[in-house]
């Protein structure tokens, strides 16, 4: 419950059509429940897949790149695409052993596609 | 409703709406002297859509659009009400800010079509990496632009950020899709544009040979749905169907998957024709998005886990067949009545 709060009180509320006594058409900012709910469980998921993301960088399961893919919303298609790198290779770019080695300049072009600095797609925040 | 200045110092006024791009279409009406309302752009736009695209996925889910693709409504609702329009993209993003500087120093205020996981303004749960987003430009300021989307607010935005949201590289590149009107005709045909736009939405949602289109594609949902917890596991399946409200409710619909909307529109334009089948299809199309409602109220019971022995998969798979065959109906009949309305 306390989640569907904060995501519902974030100072942009939504308009929704209704239908008043009247007959007449008008707006109102109220979302409906079944919204609240489903938007609640989806971000509290992707937040979850996140974390556990986070956690298997750090134990070198998984390389910082899939965790920032991850962040943007990104899939390894997308994310090749917007790199301009064929995507059988993003995909070997998302095991650590593999991303160790990469040289500046296919990082560069994660970090220009990813909007994030060199230092920060070599690690991901530790918290 | 809020007022704000233009470049050219002509005020603007800010009204909150719905949806992106119909909000957007009928500022830019009304900015130009033309009073009209959101539905009414929907509907003559033809907005009202059904498409199930199990390929295309977002953040793992598939999409759901209950609308026709994104820059349409704009399109065909100008050319429908005799506007003179420019729609531009671009591959260069330097060129692209730089020609929508310059439209901004003429006076005109622009629409753009923007990516919505990129505009600094926007809440997390707003993000979603969707490249549609529409917005206007009011004018530029010191330190960026003062935009007015409708679905939200009035707020600044850097121009950097803006750039970013115009021009994200990847293939869902909006390539700073802008568009403006050069010209409005000042008594627009409204009655001939309402027609044009009933039988292109009946033709959407009833002729597309595709399953997963139009009406059809409702009950090629419903069917999914129904199988989906014993094909994914009953985890996925929620987050599947989760993913389906948002878009029924969430994505600037207006509520019931824009069923609603369109029933505003039906609405007036009962009003404009003093037809008393058209008033009846209004309501029709109200319960039809009662319909819809109803689905993502059981949905939700389902997510949440309340009411196991009412609210299952089943159950709303039959609520969306319901619907599909009461819109079938519905615009069986909507065809019919608009054969005999007169321009």
């Amino acid at each position: 419950m306390e989640l569907e709060d904060e995501l519902f009180n974030d100072g942009l509320p939504k308009a929704y059509y209704k239908h008043n006594d009247k007959g007449q058409y008008v707006l109102e900012t109220e979302a409906p429940w079944a919204e609240k709910v489903s938007v609640a469980l989806l971000i509290s998921g992707n937040r979850a897949n996140l974390e556990e993301i986070r956690k298997a960088v750090i134990a070198g399961q998984k390389s910082p790149l899939c965790y920032y893919m991850e962040m943007r919303q990104l899939e390894p298609g997308m994310l090749a695409k917007a790199a301009g790198i064929a995507v059988f290779r993003a995909k070997r770019h998302l095991r650590p052993e593999i991303f160790a080695k990469l040289k500046p300049s296919v990082l560069n072009r994660y970090t220009k596609a990813l909007r994030v600095t060199l230092e920060e797609l070599k690690t991901v925040p530790n918290i | 409703m809020t007022t704000e200045l233009a470049t050219n110092g002509k005020p603007f006024v800010h009204q909150q709406a719905a949806h992106c791009e119909t909000g957007v279409t009928s500022a830019l009406f009304r900015h130009q002297g033309v009073d009209i309302s959101e539905p009414m752009i929907f509907g003559i736009g033809s907005g009202i859509f059904f498409g199930y695209l199990p390929f295309l996925k977002l953040s793992h889910l598939p999409i759901t659009a209950f609308r026709s693709k994104p820059g349409s409504v704009f399109r065909k609702a100008a050319k429908r009400l005799g506007a003179s329009f420019v729609i531009k993209t671009y591959r260069d993003p330097q060129k692209g800010m730089d020609e929508l500087r310059q439209v901004l120093k003429t006076g005109k205020i622009v629409g753009l079509a923007t990516n919505l996981y990129w505009l600094p303004y926007v809440s997390e749960r707003h993000r979603h990496n969707f490249s549609g987003h529409n917005i206007i430009v009011l004018r530029e300021t010191d330190c960026g632009f003062r935009i007015c989307d409708p679905t939200f607010a009035l707020v600044d935005c850097t121009a950097d950020g803006l750039e970013r949201a115009r021009f994200v590289p990847g293939p869902l590149n909006p390539r700073g899709h802008m568009y403006y009107t050069k010209s409005v005709n000042p008594h627009p045909d409204l009655r001939g544009a309402c027609i044009k736009g009933m039988k292109d939405s009946c033709n959407a949602m009833l002729k597309i040979p595709i399953p997963i289109f139009g009406v059809r594609g409702i009950r090629f949902l419903a069917k999914r749905v129904v199988k989906s917890p014993d094909k994914l596991g009953f985890q996925e399946a929620c987050r599947n169907l989760a993913g389906l409200v948002r878009w029924v409710e969430e994505t600037g619909t207006g509520g019931a998957g824009f069923r609603y909307m369109y029933a505003a529109f039906m609405h007036e334009a009962a009003g404009l024709f003093g037809s008393a089948e058209l008033a009846d299809l209004a309501e029709e199309m109200d319960a039809i998005g009662n319909n819809w409602r109803d689905f993502s109220v059981v949905s939700a019971r389902i997510i949440k886990k309340r009411g196991k022995e009412e609210a299952t998969f089943v159950k709303a798979g039959e609520l969306m067949l319901t619907c599909a065959n009461r819109e079938e109906a519905f615009f069986n009949n909507l065809q019919k009545v608009v054969r005999k309305l007169k321009a």
